[in-house]
């Protein structure tokens, strides 16, 4: 399988970044943002749809931690 | 005379220090024994000295002085003779470096076979990949180009020469390399090669890279590491750039390293 070329690789950012969009100005609530979803899983490789959505999860955490607000669970062997 | 109303103090030290100086008639030898008077000594001592004693006493000082600044000379030209040891030595682990550290041989996206050699006498802008990147690779060439291209606005002795190194040479063969670095580039190389030629590269470079999971369209993630790196026309390893430094930041590096490069073959 070929990788994705240049104009194929702006098309799936594209898609993701609409689709991040979405969930930024929905409180992260998928549901609503099927639509853009179905666009972005349409416009990339499977593999780089997992690789984008653990990304995502990686940056807001990075985005909450360099804010100050993560809050590392406590232990329960120390509890 | 200035130096007898300086005072006291002033004259001991200086007639000690450079007793050569002083023109033995024209009445030297009252300067000194006014000198040595008042050094503060005791009166037998000083007045010994300062009556019997003043020449040979400035020959002591005189051969003294010849001797130290004769051991201080032998000191200078050993400590010369080594620190030029020292850069020789410097000098030949570099050239043996440059010839041998990091080299490779590879096969250019035009299928040409290609090693450190081929790219002496120009800067080299290095960068570790793979074709099927989801974003960073592209966001890290593209970093390359810019630096590349505003390098180029003032070109230098050394012409730049940006290369893009697969880590994933399983699928990466010529014809995907060429197909890749044509949408960066027109002088972007993409080099390729054996399953053993990218390790030894890599290793050579410190590159880390680990193939992720296969999934149902035998797709597949490569996790590596993420550094620019700047040989010098020597072929030496002379900086890197993480994915934190922008392109200016990158640019303006190189120029300093452009400035102050001096090749350590002849």
């Amino acid at each position: 399988m070929a990788a994705p070329s240049m104009k194929e690789r702006q098309v799936c950012w594209g898609a993701r970044d609409d689709y991040w969009q979405c969930l930024e100005e929905n409180a992260e609530d998928a549901s609503r943002c099927q639509q853009l979803r179905k666009s972005f899983e349409s416009s990339c490789p499977q593999q780089w749809i997992k690789y984008f959505d653990k990304r995502r999860d990686y940056l807001k955490f990075k985005e909450k931690f360099e804010a100050g607000q993560f809050q590392p669970s406590k232990s329960p062997a120390n509890a | 005379m200035l130096l007898l109303a300086r005072g006291p103090n002033a004259w001991p030290r200086l007639s000690q220090l450079k007793p050569q100086i002083f023109p033995r008639p024209l009445g030297s030898e009252i300067l000194h024994q006014r000198a040595l008077h008042s050094s503060g000594k005791g009166p037998a001592e000083t007045g010994r000295q300062g009556l019997h004693g003043g020449p040979r006493l400035r020959t002591r000082l005189l051969i003294t002085a010849l001797f130290g600044a004769g051991l201080g000379g032998a000191w200078l030209a050993a400590r010369a003779e080594k620190e030029r040891q020292r850069q020789q030595r410097r000098a030949e682990a570099l050239r043996q470096a440059a010839v041998g550290q990091g080299d490779f041989s590879l096969l250019d996206h035009h299928g040409q076979i290609r090693c450190k050699a081929d790219f002496r006498g120009q800067w080299v802008l290095m960068y570790f990949g793979f074709t099927h990147c989801p974003d960073i690779c592209p966001d890290e060439l593209e970093k390359l180009v810019q630096v590349v291209q505003q390098l180029e606005a003032h070109p230098g002795p050394h012409p730049v020469q940006p290369i893009f190194i697969t880590v994933d040479p399983a699928r990466d063969d010529t014809a995907a390399m060429a197909r890749y670095v044509r949408d960066f580039h027109p002088r972007l190389l993409g080099l390729t090669g054996s399953a053993e030629q990218v390790a030894q590269v890599s290793r050579s470079y410190r590159v880390y890279y680990s193939a992720g999971p296969k999934d149902a369209d035998q797709d597949y993630i490569v996790d590596h590491s993420i550094a620019i790196y700047l040989l010098s026309p020597d072929g030496l390893f002379t900086d890197y750039y993480g994915r934190g430094r922008s392109a200016e930041q990158i640019v303006g590096s190189v120029r300093q390293h452009m400035a102050a490069f001096q090749s350590v073959l002849s």
